[in-house]
């Protein structure tokens, strides 16, 4: 070797482990045997999971009741727009043959109402529906301002579609007797919806507030006068209205109604029975061909009755270890074959 | 639109420097100072300004400024000294003469402005060996040829000052005519990168058009009827209209197929793995303090694709230093040792031999067997007439500056090494003139009258000169190749004969190069007699080469054998290794050389190029097209008779005459084959209509050599292979004769050694050791070419799972360019959550580690024949893609819907939706990429768990009811749950 010239630095690389692509590190070794235990478990715990959601939701019970066609003269009524003043109310009997037992929640349920269109999903106000400035509806084309350009409150798409029915469930203990099955209109909403998201301006007089603003078109009663009967639930807070915002993915879709208030007669749940459903029939749904039900549904740990999702996971573990038992099947006879060669 | 910028000006500011870079060094090279005879006077000029028909004067060590005729210089019969190693690599000196009739006019000023002569010649072409012209100048026609023409790019050596006239300038200059093209080299990726990105542009548009007229259905069945709700905007006055509109806004949203930040990924990552090649140790020359140096940072993945390794020879695959290794006088072989037991030394224990009796011996000679010091000492007359021919018979010139302190500058580097070998055993070369030689012979300084030199060439393949010594005897030395040497030998010394060819063949089995030297004593009537002769043939203008070498015959002949010279063309370290890992890893290796057949041919052996055990080499060295077609056809007849036949597929495919571009498939031989080739039959075999006979018959071979090669037809079998055949082809050379076949190939290694920079400054990748290349391609274009692949795949793969989500979710939102997805989320996926697991993996990962791809350099063949990414494996990506985004959506949507939690409240709205799907999307990519990943370093762990951890930390953060109180608008999602 050469000497080198003592004034010129040496240009050698540095020797660190970056530069020399000497990083520590481990590698990861497929063996055979490792991805079959991985196979293997993988398998186990989803079938395993399956079984458990699937008997789960099989252990709730819910019954679905759908109106449209039922109420036919009222779903006639509200074809025409201009009857919107006309009350039409519906009532639906039904028995129940065995009682539904513990925590019951009633739902509506919307078919083939698309509340997740873009136009729509985004015709709302936040800072409106937050209470703090009552008049940004800037965001809510196409119902920002009533024809006298006053701004409507609540703004927006979603809010002017709100669901509008009543329904009210009755027992019919004899041919004689009904009694008005006792149901909570609170705590229907995501927490954060109520407290954060949705709040009243800060004033005690509603009304008051919302002077100077219009009601959506299609709402018969202004935003502030919404629940007679629970001066709190009213404005933004009203918990049938907050569901109401809360967009749905998929156009059907169920938000709850009430809840069971257990008490007296229904401190267990529903008794077996004759009951009737009386619906206040507003919301029209005909005229885009949709419909729409009442449900009634109890429910478990892991929601309701949907199976889907423990057959997905039953279907998974099926074909892991079809898959698993496969490859075992390779692997041995590879391996025999490796084998056999080296006995040659 | 942020990534697409981004992009925009990163190439924008590399071009622009690369750009500012290339104009400042023209700027310099324009703005050079040259002395132009204007009226009468020297003027001092710029380089741009000099112009056909000027008169310039060049000075010692000055550069030439374009190809101009030699009209008079300081030397002695306006003999000009040049070396020309930008030219050809070569770093002898050259010498050119002026025609006496401008040579006369010296530097008189006043004459050369006088100088009315007319030049006429042909027109510029790339030819550095040959041109012709007339000089018509009083009324007299004088024949020119390149022995007067200076060329750009020479240098003038030991000659203080001449004039000349400019022939061709600029761009017409034979150095810029043998340059070569300079352009933009792209990777096979890149095109196919291209290529692909059009295609999913072309997707994309059919998927928007498709989901266009979904909308425009729906919106007539449903949206229309759903007006009561939303009433459709005032512009929207059909459903046809509306469908116009929602084709863009899904061209919108889709558009993250189309994957921008693509490009800036790749060039980081090139980039990164360049800075790996400049970074390597292994790839570290000491002795020259060189660390390898990856100059381009666009071709990374090309260096694992490689099929073709063009490399030069001389200072590639050799040192180009040319070694005195062996004699053998008058039947006695000198060089090896032997200790006491009669068995050979090994170079390491070796003593090296005392030269100080010799003052003006060369201190960096080395030579190992005392005997024929013992010899020399001794007086032997033999070996005495041995050196004295090897320090008369040569065309090197000396230098000396300081007394004592000899320079010589040989034509070639083994007539450097002969003489130095003459030089330190006591029969120094001195100086010379054109008429005297004078060697100091054992310390006594004899002059030596030369009467004739008769030069070499490669017919005659033997030089020889006839000097009159001091006793006045006329002595004819000679040395030539021994094929020739022997036929002319006097009959008396066949027995000696047969002893030294057993010498040499011994000598040329280990390698070395042999020559053989004889002697003739003339007597005085005789020569004087041929010396007639000889100046007549001299002055002949018809034939004169033929008459010449016949001339030359009647006096090389009854010569009388002094003995063989072996010199060893030392090869680089390691470069018979590295080409055998070379050709198990299947890469091709053609030595392209501008040296001479034998001496590349001993070196391909030495090198393992060729085996011994090869079935045949063939040499190809046909005169015309009729003879190279024959001989390459059968070579081919041996090496695979069918393809010769009609029926043969490529055969009928070429009878269908197809238009370029087109391809020809590998074809296999039959056995292990060599081709030589030299550049004559090759200049024939490249401009004739035979260059598919010549690629076919050369690819069937395992090495080839092509001799003789002008720097431009090096770059024209660059060219044909590329042109003809998909594979990625790699150039090595070390000299600016190189440079063209450095630009034409896919990539260009220069070799940073003996020769200057032009090679370097041309390159992609430098380093200094031939051996290099082995780490270069086999550890890391193995690497880059598998990391772009699975960066490549991934990142197209990671694109349609996180854009497709959207069609399958246009079914359930009549088509309204609804998004799966939130805002943020959208921006953040590409830019912040997946992007650095991506980068890491594409820089870190190591799927074998070198010694394995070292070990088994077969490993390196996938990225030959490109299987590890192409449009195939982009189908695949496309696939898993399709398959992946269809379980995130549909499983996340069976899950919720109508779902409900467990107390009552609904979770199948849209923000629950859209958080399922985007963390489940962000397990399944980050999974991916863990089991893509399989060389786990600390960096890999931290980005891939990292951007797992933050996008659950952004998640928290931006949908905090903070964020939400204070920006409503922006910061929509909100976490559902609180503690009460």
């Amino acid at each position: 070797m050469e000497e080198r010239p003592q004034h010129r630095p040496s240009r050698l690389p540095d020797n660190s482990a970056l530069k020399q692509q000497e990083l520590p590190a481990h590698r990861l070794y497929f063996t055979a045997r490792r991805v079959l235990f991985v196979f293997f478990t993988t398998g186990i715990f989803s079938l395993c999971m399956g079984i458990i959601l699937i008997l789960s939701a099989r252990s709730t019970q819910e019954i679905e009741i759908n109106y449209t066609r039922i109420c036919a003269n009222c779903a006639k009524l509200r074809e025409n727009a201009s009857n919107f003043d006309k009350e039409c109310t519906c009532s639906i009997p039904f028995n129940l043959s065995g009682k539904m037992m513990g925590n019951i929640y009633m739902y509506y349920k919307l078919y083939g109402f698309y509340q997740n269109l873009y136009r729509y999903v985004r015709s709302r106000s936040n800072r409106q529906l937050m209470g703090k400035d009552i008049k940004a509806v800037d965001d809510c084309a196409p119902f920002k301002m009533s024809d006298n350009k006053t701004p409507i409150v609540p703004c927006g798409a979603i809010a002017n579609s709100m669901f509008n029915d009543t329904i009210i469930l009755l027992h019919n203990i004899n041919s004689s007797v009904q009694i008005k099955v006792p149901m909570l209109k609170s705590g229907l909403t995501w927490w954060t919806d109520k407290y954060v998201k949705f709040q009243n301006p800060s004033s005690k007089n509603l009304a008051d507030e919302f002077r100077g603003t219009t009601k959506p078109p299609n709402w018969p009663k202004p935003i502030y006068d919404l629940d007679k009967k629970d001066p709190r639930n009213n404005g933004f807070l009203n918990d049938d209205f907050i569901v109401w915002m809360r967009a749905a993915a998929f156009p059907t879709f169920k938000k709850l109604y009430g809840r069971l208030n257990r008490t007296h007669h229904f401190i267990e749940g529903l008794p077996a029975g004759n009951y009737s459903l009386n619906i206040t029939y507003n919301f029209p749904v005909t005229r885009f061909h949709g419909e729409k039900s009442v449900v009634l549904s109890t429910l478990t740990w892991c929601g309701g009755n949907s199976l889907f999702l423990g057959l997905a996971y039953t279907v998974t573990g099926a074909i892991t270890w079809l898959a698993s038992f496969a490859m075992m099947a390779i692997h041995i006879m590879l391996k025999n074959k490796k084998m056999s060669f080296f006995h040659q | 639109m942020t990534p697409l910028m981004v992009v925009l000006s990163i190439t924008a500011v590399k071009d622009a420097i690369d750009d500012l870079k290339r104009h400042q060094s023209d700027d310099r090279v324009n703005n050079l100072p040259v002395l132009l005879l204007v009226n009468g006077k020297m003027k001092e000029d710029k380089w741009m300004n000099v112009q056909v028909g000027d008169i310039i004067k060049l000075e010692n060590n000055q550069p030439v400024v374009a190809d101009i005729l030699l009209l008079s210089s300081s030397e002695p019969y306006s003999l000009t000294y040049i070396e020309t190693a930008d030219l050809d690599g070569e770093t002898n000196l050259k010498v050119k003469q002026a025609i006496s009739v401008t040579s006369d006019m010296e530097d008189r000023l006043e004459l050369l402005s006088a100088f009315n002569g007319e030049v006429r010649c042909e027109a510029p072409n790339n030819k550095l060996d040959r041109f012709s012209g007339i000089l018509t100048y009083k009324g007299k026609n004088y024949f020119l040829d390149h022995d007067k023409l200076l060329l750009r790019g020479c240098i003038i050596r030991n000659t203080d000052w001449c004039y000349g006239l400019v022939i061709y300038t600029g761009p017409d200059t034979k150095l810029m005519q043998n340059s070569g093209k300079s352009t933009v080299k792209r990777t096979q990726i890149d095109h196919l990168m291209n290529v692909l990105v059009l295609w999913i542009f072309l997707g994309l548009g059919i998927i928007c058009f498709v989901l266009a007229v979904g909308h425009g259905i729906w919106q007539n069945k449903k949206g229309y009827h759903f007006q009561i709700f939303l009433p459709w905007e005032k512009y929207v006055s059909s459903s046809a209209v509306s469908a116009i509109l929602i084709f863009w806004s899904y061209f919108i949203i889709l558009n993250t197929m189309v994957p921008i930040s693509l490009y800036v990924s790749v060039e980081i990552i090139r980039l990164g793995n360049s800075l790996y090649i400049n970074w390597d140790r292994k790839m570290f020359y000491a002795p020259r303090n060189t660390p390898a140096q990856a100059r381009t940072t666009t071709l990374n993945e090309e260096l694992g694709q490689v099929k073709y390794v063009f490399s030069d020879k001389t200072g590639t695959l050799t040192q180009n230093i040319m070694i005195f290794n062996k004699c053998s006088i008058n039947g006695k072989l000198y060089g090896d040792t032997y200790d006491k037991d009669g068995q050979r030394v090994t170079v390491s224990e070796k003593e090296k031999v005392d030269f100080s009796y010799n003052k003006l011996a060369d201190p960096k000679f080395s030579f190992y067997d005392k005997t024929l010091v013992e010899a020399v000492k001794k007086g032997d007359h033999w070996v005495h007439l041995f050196f004295r021919s090897l320090s008369l018979c040569h065309t090197v010139m000396s230098e000396e500056k300081v007394e004592g302190m000899l320079v010589y500058q040989a034509q070639s580097p083994d007539e450097g090494a002969l003489v130095t070998a003459a030089r330190n055993f006591g029969f120094v070369f001195r100086s010379r003139t054109s008429e005297t030689v004078i060697v100091v012979e054992m310390g006594k300084t004899r002059v030596y009258q030369l009467l004739t030199i008769l030069d070499f060439n490669n017919v005659r393949k033997r030089m020889s000169v006839i000097v009159r010594t001091p006793e006045d005897r006329i002595m004819l030395f000679c040395k030539g190749a021994d094929t020739i040497i022997c036929e002319l030998l006097h009959p008396s010394c066949s027995s000696l004969c047969d002893v030294t060819m057993e010498h040499l063949d011994d000598c040329a089995s280990e390698g070395l190069r042999t020559l053989m030297v004889a002697y003739r004593e003339l007597d005085e009537a005789f020569f004087q007699d041929w010396s007639k002769r000889h100046t007549e043939a001299c002055l002949s203008l018809e034939n004169r080469e033929s008459r010449l070498s016949s001339v030359y015959e009647e006096v090389e002949k009854d010569l009388m054998l002094l003995g063989v010279t072996a010199i060893e063309d030392k090869l680089q370290d390691g470069v018979p290794e590295t080409i055998i890992i070379l050709k198990k890893a299947k890469i091709r290796l053609w030595v392209l050389t501008g040296d001479k057949q034998e001496t590349a041919v001993n070196i391909a052996y030495s090198c393992n190029l060729f085996e011994d055990e090869m079935d045949e080499v063939f040499v190809v060295e046909g005169r015309d097209d009729e003879t190279i077609r024959k001989e390459l056809r059968t070579a081919r007849n041996k090496m695979k008779p069918e393809s010769l036949l009609d029926s043969d597929p490529i055969n009928i495919y070429l009878t269908t005459k197809p238009e370029l571009p087109f391809e020809i498939p590998e074809e296999v031989a039959n056995g292990n084959y060599g081709l030589i080739i030299d550049g004559y039959s090759l200049a024939y075999a490249l401009e004739g209509n035979l260059e598919l006979e010549l690629l076919r018959t050369a690819c069937m071979c395992k090495g080839v050599i092509c001799c003789r090669m002008t720097p431009l037809q090096k770059a024209q079998v660059v060219e044909l292979m590329k042109r003809y055949k998909k594979v990625v082809t790699l150039a090595v050379g070390d000299g600016a004769n190189d440079v063209s076949m450095i630009k034409a190939a896919h990539i260009g290694v220069g070799i940073s050694g003996q020769e200057g920079l032009q090679a370097m400054l041309n390159s992609d990748f430098t380093f200094s050791q031939f051996q290099y290349l082995q780490r270069l391609l086999l550890v890391h274009g193995r690497w880059s070419y598998n990391r772009m692949c699975k960066f490549l795949s991934y990142f197209f793969y990671k694109n349609f799972t996180f854009t497709l989500v959207h069609f399958w979710y246009a079914f359930f939102n009549g088509f309204s360019a609804q998004t799966v997805y939130e805002t943020w989320f959208i921006t953040c996926y590409n830019l912040v959550y997946t992007s650095l697991p991506v980068l890491g993996m594409s820089l870190f990962d190591q799927d074998v580690n070198e010694t394995w791809s070292l070990l088994f350099p077969e490993l390196y063949e996938p990225g030959q024949h490109n299987l590890y990414f192409n449009k195939k494996e982009f189908v695949k990506c496309l696939m898993h893609g399709i398959y992946s985004s269809f379980v995130l959506f549909f499983v996340p949507m069976g899950t919720l819907y109508n779902a409900e939690r467990n107390d009552g409240k609904d979770i199948s709205d849209y923000q629950s939706f859209s958080l399922v799907v985007q963390t489940s999307l962000i397990w399944v990519v980050t999974i991916q990429i863990a089991l893509k990943t399989t060389y786990w370093t600390m960096i890999s762990h931290v980005v891939i768990w990292g951007s797992l951890g933050f996008y659950f930390c952004m998640s928290f953060l931006l949908y905090s009811d903070g964020l939400c109180l204070a920006f409503p608008d922006v910061f929509q999602f909100l976490a559902p749950e609180k503690k009460e």
